[in-house]
């Protein structure tokens, strides 16, 4: 298992890129790849060679996060000022404009069905989940307030959620939050499950493997990567060698490797079995703040790859065998 | 080799003694440190080992031989469990012992056992208090603990051990600077640098605690070592950029908007360069964005303003690109917010920070369409703050500044009132919320409550004085409060208002006012009304180019901004324009500013007198004529005062272009009733003074001169009557001015304090040709106030004073050692004088008039001390910097005149005759009237007869006679030169001459006929002819008959004629005279008495003799006392001694031999006295 450079771009974006997802492909066009940044625009690219496809404007901050629709006809942007803009991939329309109270809108996820967008929720301590046929709020998942709080201390009573991950069989929520707690939800019962323990700083990324609905890797502040049983509620292991804050992270598609942006400047490819890196990558020159590996499907199905995005403006393309 | 010997020496030495007292452990351990120290290999140590443990089991005492086993265990056989032990030991048998102090608590250290270090330092430490090893470890164990009290102490024990090692020294500051004492954090790291300057810690640390005490110079300073030092040190960049952050506010704060920007700009480069080494700390990037945004608030708008005068385009593009560098900065500092933010989520504060931003930007961007309806970004991202922590009253506060929605406002702003109700600025934007909203009661308690939490807050003091200004009540309070709103905050809005309020308070010339606006075109190019004030604020300080490139550039943001301006502020903008043009004399551009105004049609009062104005400057006589005409068909229809600045404007420019009858005949035509203002009647009177000896105007200025109301007025008045009656009331060619006076004496008398009219009537009093008006000149005027400012034309009472002290002939003034003073009035002002004209020169050294005078004055007291060296080299040097300092003008070419001679003559006392010619004749190539030149001619004359040039003094003198003069002085020199060199050309001429001038000359003709025939008397008396000398001197005595020194004269020529035997009348007439004298001088005159004693005697009174004798005696200052005096003395005691007289004098105790001895010891020339000398010393 390797990764192999293919292409990068630099100046991708005016300003630092902070967000990437893949478009899935559909019947009429292979996969693209969406990326968003602080310049406020979205934009698609093509792959492989990376050619810029459309720039979407609309946004009055900076981008944060980017999400696609499993099916790849829509996909998602939300921005710093809490708003969340649905569009169709192709035709650039707005489907719908989701309005969030302010500090209340961090990470997309679609579910792997696509009938739900997930919303971190951010200060609201809270995942809301979006209904993506009619583009109405059909719940709230809210991180109860530790037993016994002291009404003094504010930063405990409210954890802000940053990262967000749906279970491969999508009935179960993970989120992240600024003080490193993880809180896992059942979606069906729109319940809170239990807290998954081990992170003492925020947790900015979290990614479930694709082949296990138990498995769940974490990227943190504290320099760790780490791997859970969700469902357990148990860490697993530990994986340390990132000389900073874990910023993202992403499992492949055979679920054999993980991919891991840092502060650093680094990308890492873990190996899951030696459960230690085997690759780094330091083409970033700044902090890399997304990782996304390409989903199966399309024509290339055997072909992996791998994307990252950094605060340099720049947008790497690899080939993972 | 030697040294081997040496060792092997010892150990055989030690070894025999070991083998001799095998018990001793004092020669074990002996033995074991000294093969210890040789020994490099294993065995050798283990060798040692062993005597150590002898030593300690015979010794159980001894600390050093655990110290070494402890040595032995933990270096050699890494055994460190023993090592402890016997470390312990050697510590609790010496806990002095620094080296196993040390190595224990290292060993504990590396174990981790905090708690049992710190228990064993603590006991070794209780034990001994020379164990400073063990406070320095306590010390820094509880630094490392946060235990600071505790630290503090232990540190400052170790020091008295330690007092060099840096890192205690850094260790005390820093537990000082966690303590809060931060003076004495500041000495303890001071002193760690000075042990080692290079601690980067040190710096750092002491560099935040001066950013925290808010002295950020020395902050910053500490920071840049610390970057010299470690250039990638991530605190001390920060800490420079912090500190030039706040550096620059303070800066900002005070209205140095440029030094602030150049600051901010460094602080920017400082905070990215921190951003790149690292990325992922958000209040880094808050830092940078904060910067940004402090740039993007000060950042002025500084350019070439000459070249953007002419061009819109120009200007256009400098205040873009001005408004671009803004936009951008504030761009930036919302980038870097949301980088924090994106960072940080959690951290309210940044949301906060993006909303002002954002609302920043919004103003600053042109293109931004306001969507009223759509939730604004900026109100959104504050709500962001709130969400997160809805209890913090600043982000109320922050919603309530940018939200847009009024509701939304009062509410925010109350919410934040509601959690801090001591919210000073809360309650001042809710005053301003209320004002906009039209509840001023409202507005004004809100106001008065946060002016009372808070009075450093800008804008309660705004607000009031808004309300003053409303209120028209005290404009003047409303200017003070305004004054403080801007001091406190420099806003371009409180700058523009205290402008504005300047200008109808009168205050525009203040330099609060011009910095305020100046500051406020530096803030807002992009205001028309801030170049507009501007130029105004320029035009009051007369500097009229500046204005008007002010009021250029004012019209040029009108024409470059986007939202329409009124027609009437373009207007007036154009009006204050031509206005400035027109002062600034450039009446070209003027005359075209107000032609396009008038055919806008927008022509008003002021424009049209601009307009005539400048058409008068450029000479096109009929259109001013038909302005003019048309401004005065409006007349009826302006505002009071308007009429008034109009009336005396139509009324001068009639006056420039048509004469006075024009004027007079309009004035005479107008109606009355316009003429109710003082202007008016000062102009009214001038005109009416002008008119001479006509009244078509009377009436009309007595009515207007009711309207005068102030006492200053009245006094003005005055003078302008008493001009018009010197005018109206003198013949042709000369004034009247005893009118003049008559009219001063009386207005003096009801305004005595007006130093206008006193030093008018010192100026006419020295004017008139009146014996003694001088002294009187003098004394009725004041000495100036130090501050009046320069009144062209005006005369101020230095200048009559140092006219007046030279105005009189009388010499003696200054020293009556040199001479016995004449002048009747006995002034002895001229020392005076002459240091007053001196303090005033030095007050004004510009004041050519206070020199003039100086050297006139220094010329006066000079001739008086017959001309000493000191004195000529002063008024030469006077003269030579007044000569060549200043180009003349027509006006002062006398004072160059007079200059001149004072220089020719000073060089003919000192005998340059070549000086003295040049001199003289350049005085006389000036064109100046005859009358004057006539006296540089006599200079001439008086030169070429010293130098014996009889050709050149004959050329001269035909010359004077050619010219002729008025002044009877300069006949009576002449006359004197004529008669002693002999010529004569016709035989009269001269006193033809003089008589005439005698004639115009006034009242005085008396005195100068008397001196001319004293002269002539004179002049007989010299050629021998005593008879005609009598006569002449007589005749003088008969016109004058006040003159003691006439009659003095005449005493001493009859007495003269008597002598020589013509008769004993003229002793008779020689007693009258000099009987005379006394009756008229006011000091004994000397000699008078002696003559008189012995025309007295002569014609037989010895006791009239003996009386005189003793006047004479005492009208002499007795050091003075002339020779003859003492001779007559003796005579008298002569007499005394034969008349057997007992006076009880003094001077009669002297022998008549002891006078003789004395009159001869004062003069031992006269032959005389020696006779008699020898006669007394025969007689006995």
């Amino acid at each position: 298992m390797k990764l192999a450079p293919l292409k990068s771009v630099d100046n991708a974006h005016d300003d630092s890129v902070w967000a990437v997802t893949w478009i899935p492909a559909t019947s009429s066009r292979s996969s693209l790849l969406l990326t968003g940044s602080l310049d406020e625009t979205v934009r698609l690219w093509r792959s492989d060679d990376l050619v810029p496809d459309r720039t979407n404007t609309g946004h009055c901050l900076g981008v944060a996060s980017v999400a696609a629709h499993p099916l790849g006809s829509i996909a998602a942007s939300s921005s710093l000022d809490s708003f969340v803009r649905v569009f169709n991939v192709d035709s650039n329309a707005t489907i719908a404009t989701l309005e969030a109270p302010p500090s209340e809108v961090w990470q997309l996820k679609f579910d792997p069905k696509g009938s739900i967008l997930a919303v971190a929720g951010g200060s609201s301590a809270s995942v809301k989940l979006w209904d993506t046929s009619t583009w109405e709020l059909v719940a709230t998942l809210s991180i109860p307030r530790p037993e016994g709080p002291k009404p003094t201390d504010r930063s405990s009573s409210k954890k802000f959620v940053l990262s967000v991950a749906w279970s491969p069989d999508g009935k179960r929520i993970t989120c992240g939050s600024m003080d490193g707690t993880l809180s896992v939800f059942d979606v069906a019962r729109a319940k809170f499950l239990h807290h998954l323990e081990g992170h003492h700083m925020p947790v900015r990324s979290l990614a479930y493997s694709p082949y296990d609905p138990r498995l769940l890797f974490t990227a943190s502040d504290d320099a760790h990567v780490h791997m859970y049983d969700a469902d357990g509620g148990n860490l697993v292991s530990s994986m340390s060698g990132h000389a900073s804050w874990v910023l993202c992270v992403d499992v492949s598609p055979d679920g054999a490797a993980i991919a891991t942006g840092s502060s650093d400047k680094t990308v890492r490819l873990w190996d899951l079995n030696m459960r230690a890196p085997v690759q780094t990558m330091s083409n970033h020159t700044d902090q890399v703040w997304g990782v996304a590996f390409r989903p199966p499907g399309g024509s290339n199905v055997r072909v992996g790859r791998l994307a990252s995005v950094s605060d340099d403006k720049s947008i790497a393309l690899y080939d993972y065998t | 080799m030697a040294e081997h010997d040496k060792e092997d020496a010892l150990i055989r030495r030690l070894h025999e003694s070991l083998d001799a007292h095998p018990d001793d452990a004092s020669l074990h351990l002996e033995m074991g440190i000294f093969l210890w120290e040789k020994g490099k290999a294993k065995e050798t140590k283990e060798n040692a080992a062993e005597h150590f443990l002898i030593s300690a089991k015979l010794n159980p005492e001894n600390g050093d031989a655990f110290k070494f086993l402890g040595h032995y265990y933990h270096c050699v056989s890494g055994n460190a469990q023993r090592a402890l032990k016997c470390y312990q030991r050697a510590v609790t048998l010496n806990p002095n012992d620094s080296d196993s102090g040390e190595a224990l608590c290292n060993l504990l250290d590396e174990g981790g056992k905090e708690n049992l270090e710190v228990a064993i330092c603590r006991e070794a430490s209780e034990k001994s208090p020379k164990a400073f090893w063990a406070f320095r470890r306590l010390g820094y164990l509880q630094v490392y603990q946060m235990k600071w009290t505790e630290a503090v102490q232990s540190l400052q024990h170790a020091l008295r051990g330690y007092p060099t090692c840096a890192d205690l020294w850094e260790a005390l500051g820093l537990a000082y600077q966690r303590l809060g004492r931060f003076t004495a954090a500041i000495k303890s790291y001071g002193r760690a640098l000075e042990l080692d300057n290079t601690r980067v810690f040190a710096l750092v640390e002491s560099g935040n605690i001066f950013l925290t005490l808010g002295t950020f110079e020395q902050g910053v300073d500490q920071f840049r070592q610390a970057l010299e030092i470690s250039p990638n040190c991530v605190s001390a960049h920060y800490g420079l950029a912090f500190g030039l952050l706040g550096f620059a506010k303070n800066c900002i704060n005070r209205g140095a908007y440029r030094w602030g920007a150049s600051l901010l700009k460094e602080a920017s480069q400082f905070a990215r360069a921190c951003a790149c080494i690292v990325k992922n700390i958000s209040c880094i990037w808050t830092l940078h964005a904060d910067i940004q945004l402090a740039y993007a608030k000060c950042f002025p708008w500084i350019d070439e303003i000459q070249e953007l005068e002419s061009d819109v385009e120009a200007f256009k593009t400098s205040i873009l690109s001005w408004k671009k560098t803004c936009y951008f900065a504030a761009r930036d500092a919302r980038v870097s917010y949301q980088r924090a933010l994106h960072l940080a989520p959690w951290q309210a504060n940044i949301y906060a920070d993006i909303a002002v931003t954002s609302d920043l930007i919004c103003s600053l961007d042109n293109d931004h369409k306001q969507d009223s309806n759509a939730w604004q970004l900026s109100e959104k991202m504050s709500m962001g703050a709130l969400l997160l922590e809805s209890d913090n009253y600043e982000f109320w506060v922050a919603l309530g500044y940018v939200a847009d929605h009024i509701s939304l406002k009062q509410h925010a702003l109350i919410r934040g009132l509601q959690l801090n109700v001591s919210l000073a600025i809360s309650w001042g934007y809710l005053g301003k919320l209320y004002r906009k909203m039209g509840e001023k009661l409202l507005a004004r308690q809100v106001f008065d409550r946060a002016r009372s939490i808070d009075p450093g807050l800008a804008l309660p003091w705004a607000s009031m004085s808004a309300e003053c200004y409303k209120r028209e009540l005290a404009p003047a309070e409303a200017f003070e409060s305004c004054l403080r709103a801007v001091q406190i905050m420099p806003l371009v809005e409180f700058q523009i208002g205290l402008t504005q309020l300047a200008l109808y308070t009168g205050h525009l010339l203040s330099s609060q006012v011009f910095g305020a606006i100046q500051q406020a075109v530096q803030r807002s190019p992009q205001y028309p009304e801030s170049h507009n004030l501007n130029g105004l604020v320029f035009e009051a300080r007369k500097d009229y180019h500046s204005a008007a490139t002010s009021y250029r550039l004012a019209r040029h943001a009108m024409n470059t901004s986007s939202c329409s301006v009124p027609n009437s502020q373009i207007r007036d903008v154009s009006m204050n324009l031509a206005r400035a043009l027109a002062k600034a004399g450039n009446a070209v551009e003027a005359l075209q500013e107000c032609e396009h105004l008038k055919k806008e049609g927008a022509l008003d009062v002021e424009g049209l007198q601009v307009y005539t104005f400048s058409l008068w400057q450029l000479g096109e006589n009929d259109m001013v004529l038909s302005v003019a005409r048309s401004l005065a068909a409006s007349l009826s229809s302006m505002e009071k005062t308007c009429v008034a600045t109009s009336i005396c404007f139509i009324c001068r420019l009639l006056y420039s272009l048509r004469g006075l009858d024009a004027v007079t005949t309009m004035i005479v035509k107008m109606p009355k009733e316009l003429f109710q203002s003082a202007k008016v009647s000062f102009i009214l009177s001038a005109i009416h003074a002008l008119d001479g000896h006509n009244d078509h105007l009377g009436s009309v200025v007595s009515s207007s001169q009711s309207f005068l109301t102030s006492h200053e007025e009245i006094a003005r008045m005055h003078f302008l009557v008493v001009l018009g009656k010197l005018v109206k009331n003198g013949s042709e060619c000369c004034l009247g001015i005893q009118s003049g006076v008559m009219h001063l004496r009386k207005a003096l008398h009801m305004f005595p304090n007006s130093n206008l009219l006193r030093n008018l009537l010192g100026y006419l009093l020295l004017s008139c040709r009146e014996i003694n008006n001088c002294h009187t000149a003098m004394r009725c005027c004041k000495s100036d106030p130090p501050d009046l400012p320069n009144q062209g034309g005006l005369k101020l009472a230095s200048d009559i004073h140092g006219a007046g002290s030279i105005s009189c002939y009388a010499i003696g003034k200054n020293n009556s050692k040199l001479t016995f003073p004449t002048c009747a009035k006995q002034y002895h002002t001229s020392p005076k004088s002459i240091r007053y004209l001196q303090k005033c020169f030095r007050q004004k050294p510009w004041n050519q008039n206070a020199r003039y005078l100086l050297v006139l004055n220094y010329l006066q007291r000079a001739r008086e001390e017959n001309f000493p060296h000191h004195l000529c080299v002063i008024i030469n040097r006077l003269i030579f910097v007044a000569l060549s300092n200043e180009l003349y003008c027509k006006e002062e070419e006398y004072q160059q005149f007079q200059l001149l001679l004072c220089a020719s003559e000073i060089s003919l006392q000192c005998g340059d005759q070549i000086t003295c010619i040049t001199h003289a004749k350049k005085a006389a190539e000036i064109a100046l009237p005859d009358d004057y030149i006539f006296f540089a001619r006599l200079l001439l004359c008086r030169v070429y007869a010293m130098k014996g040039d009889l050709l050149n003094l004959q050329k001269e003198y035909a010359k004077c006679l050619e010219l002729r003069t008025d002044c009877h002085i300069g006949w009576v020199c002449l006359k004197q030169l004529e008669s002693r060199y002999q010529l004569q050309i016709s035989s009269n001429a001269i006193d033809l001459n003089f008589e005439h001038s005698v004639k115009e000359g006034g009242n005085l003709w008396k005195m100068w006929m008397a001196v001319y025939n004293l002269v002539k008397g004179l002049l007989s008396l010299q050629n021998g002819d005593l008879l005609s000398a009598e006569e002449l001197v007589s005749q003088a005595c008969l016109t004058v008959n006040s003159e003691s020194c006439l009659y003095l004269c005449h005493g001493a020529i009859c007495m003269e004629l008597g002598r020589q035997g013509y008769g004993s009348l003229f002793f008779s007439r020689a007693a009258k005279s000099l009987a005379k004298v006394h009756e008229h001088s006011m000091i004994p005159l000397p000699l008078a008495g002696l003559l008189l004693a012995q025309a007295e005697g002569s014609l037989g009174s010895k006791e009239n003799w003996v009386r005189q004798l003793g006047f004479e005696w005492h009208s002499w200052p007795p050091e003075q006392r002339p020779a003859e005096l003492f001779f007559q003395m003796h005579l008298l005691a002569r007499q005394s001694k034969v008349g057997s007289n007992t006076q009880s004098s003094e001077r009669s105790f002297k022998s008549s031999q002891r006078w003789v001895l004395q009159a001869i010891h004062t003069n031992p020339s006269c032959m005389r006295y020696w006779k008699v000398l020898l006669e007394l010393t025969g007689c006995e």
